[in-house]
């Protein structure tokens, strides 16, 4: 691989990043958002060593010489048999423009099951809930009082819960879903709410809920799936940052 | 291409090409091909646009991006780390900076990966650095092993994953202390030096100059494999049904099994895999123990870093075993601690 393909394998990967994490807001699909700074500063160093590497491959090639022999690589121990594998660094290059793949969501909720962590607030008790109107919840958060709290403090609340529509496994039924992710979306681990009363959406769309909990004693478990019933559904556009 | 590859990849220097005309034309060849085809790209997306293929590749595209994207600031720490060793550390430093018994020497280094706050990307650069500049392997690997599991980050990590649970915390890291540590061992004993890739000698350069040719010799060489990583821990995320897994759980024995297989598949950034084994719901604490214990030592994006960095010989041994090592440490800690 010559000086000047490494140069610009550089800048593509370097572009590639910023282009998703500082001209645009793509990378919120992939990763959490407080990777931002971390990914412009990786694909600024990536950018700045490619120029710097088309800077040198340029002067090089502007010299004068005498004959073969002062061969760009001669002088150049440490690059010395870039393995092939290194043009493998184009398929994300690729993806990123070409794919450029939308946010985990349906389908990925439909392969797992809900996860409702035991929270540590199990033991020392749940925050009160604000005395007045609609509480708009996390749909985790929701789905942990409603496992968790034995104190009830969803009792005869009405909640305001964002997500997306997923078919259940019973006839017209549907959950309403939530992907959470750590770090990058390899880790998502998916939080759902059964939804009763109102027609089910197209699955994936994206529907704000506004209703009331129903215990149904299936509490203490990781992965009970609550069941909400719902006063309106409203269709709204994919959030910004598509995770909790 | 491969006529160029075949080039470069001679072990001396001085071996320049007789044929310069021809290996213009060869360099040409390469950059021309990257660029025709930035420009088909280009023209690509207005066709492209606004397509969206079949529900599995979106997740399995918006999961390889994700592992890469994840991936590479820290892989970055790691090379801009390695660059700098090699470029304003003199070799002699670093060997004297640890004793000359492996058995004082690796376990000093094992505990020194407490202060490097990266996962497992950022360590095999500079692990592979540390052993170009005279560090005994053995000493190197231990730190290649322990620093991605028991660094600040990862162990604060930890704690807030299991709130309420400091022991696990604990068990976290002595299981992977040990296990570096006894790696490490293992290594000065029964490890061949053959096994491990022969690294350009470490009295090259120094300065800004091979500050610069590091970073990039690194980069190339950690980043391709980074993405064989990604594309594995993409497919196995997307193909394995996670209704085996509940069905595995159930049973004693072979639950930290499954899960140290698990943590192999999915190769989750060792910073966040504490809060996807607070998730694996059914399974016993020494199960998700031996997750956090065997995700940041052995992984599918981390043999394919090896690989790159080590070579293929030396990983999957070497993966081989930290993986038998790192269950049995978990199994152990756990029945003594949890």
């Amino acid at each position: 691989m010559s000086r000047e393909v490494r140069a610009l394998l550089h800048i593509l990967v370097g572009a590639a990043v910023l282009h998703i994490s500082l001209f645009s807001e793509l990378y919120l699909r992939y990763v959490r958002r407080g990777l931002r700074p971390y990914l412009i500063a990786s694909g600024a160093l990536l950018v700045v060593v490619g120029l710097v590497g088309a800077a040198v491959a340029a002067r090089e090639l502007l010299r004068p010489t005498d004959d073969g022999h002062s061969g760009h690589d001669a002088h150049h121990g440490h690059s010395h048999g870039t393995p092939r594998t290194a043009w493998l660094l184009l398929l994300p290059v690729l993806a990123i423009y070409l794919l450029q793949p939308q946010a985990l969501g349906a389908y990925t909720a439909q392969h797992s099951d809900s996860t409702t962590v035991r929270p540590a607030a199990a033991t020392g008790g749940f925050a009160p809930l604000p005395a007045t109107g609609p509480v708009p919840m996390r749909l985790a958060d929701f789905d942990a009082r409603a496992v968790w709290d034995t104190g009830g403090s969803l009792k005869g609340r009405q909640v305001v819960l964002t997500g997306f529509a997923t078919p259940a496994a019973g006839a017209g039924g549907w959950y309403l879903t939530r992907l959470t992710i750590t770090c990058c979306a390899a880790d998502a681990l998916t939080s759902k709410v059964e939804i009763r009363g109102g027609d089910a959406p197209p699955k994936g769309a994206w529907v704000e809920v506004t209703g009331h909990w129903q215990p149904d004693g299936r509490t203490g478990q990781d992965s009970a799936v609550p069941v909400l019933t719902a006063d309106r559904v409203r269709g709204i556009t994919e959030p910004g940052d598509p995770y909790e | 291409m491969a006529d160029e590859i075949t080039v470069e990849a001679r072990p001396n220097p001085d071996a320049v090409p007789t044929a310069p005309a021809g290996r213009a034309r060869l360099r040409g060849g390469s950059l021309g091909a990257l660029v025709a085809g930035m420009l088909a790209v280009l023209v690509g997306r207005r066709f492209l646009d606004g397509w969206t293929g079949p529900a599995w590749l979106e997740a399995w595209g918006a999961v390889f991006v994700a592992v890469c994207v994840q991936a590479l600031p820290f892989l970055l720490l790691g090379v801009v780390l390695s660059a700098a060793i090699a470029a304003f550390v003199p070799a002699r430093l670093l060997e004297r900076a640890l004793p000359r018994n492996p058995l004082l020497a690796v376990p000093i280094a094992g505990a020194a990966g407490v202060v490097l706050p990266g996962c497992e990307c950022a360590s095999v650069p500079v692990a592979g650095r540390l052993i170009a500049r005279g560090v005994a392997p053995a000493a190197a690997l231990a730190f290649l092993l322990s620093s991605p599991a028991i660094n600040p980050v990862v162990l604060v990590a930890t704690a807030v994953a299991f709130r309420g649970q400091p022991e696990l915390v604990a068990a976290r890291f002595l299981a992977s202390l040990a296990t570096a540590v006894v790696m490490g061992l293992l290594w000065s004993r029964f490890g061949r030096p053959e096994w491990l890739r022969p690294r350009v000698p470490s009295d090259g350069p120094t300065g800004r100059a091979a500050f610069r040719a590091s970073l990039e010799h690194d980069f190339l060489h950690a980043g391709g494999f980074l993405v064989i990583g990604g594309m594995t821990a993409a497919t196995l995320n997307v193909a394995v049904p996670r209704g085996l897994l509940k069905d595995l759980a159930g049973l004693p024995g072979v639950s930290v099994l499954v899960l140290a297989v698990l943590a192999v598949l999915l190769a989750v950034c060792s910073e966040a895999d504490a809060f996807v084994a607070a998730g694996l719901s059914g399974f016993s604490t020494t199960a998700k123990l031996a997750f956090m214990v065997v995700g940041p030592m052995v992984d599918a994006k981390l043999i394919a870093l090896q690989a790159g960095t080590f070579g293929r010989a030396f990983a999957w041994r070497f993966s081989a075993a930290t993986f038998a090592v790192a269950v049995t440490a978990a199994a152990l800690t756990g029945w003594w601690l949890l």
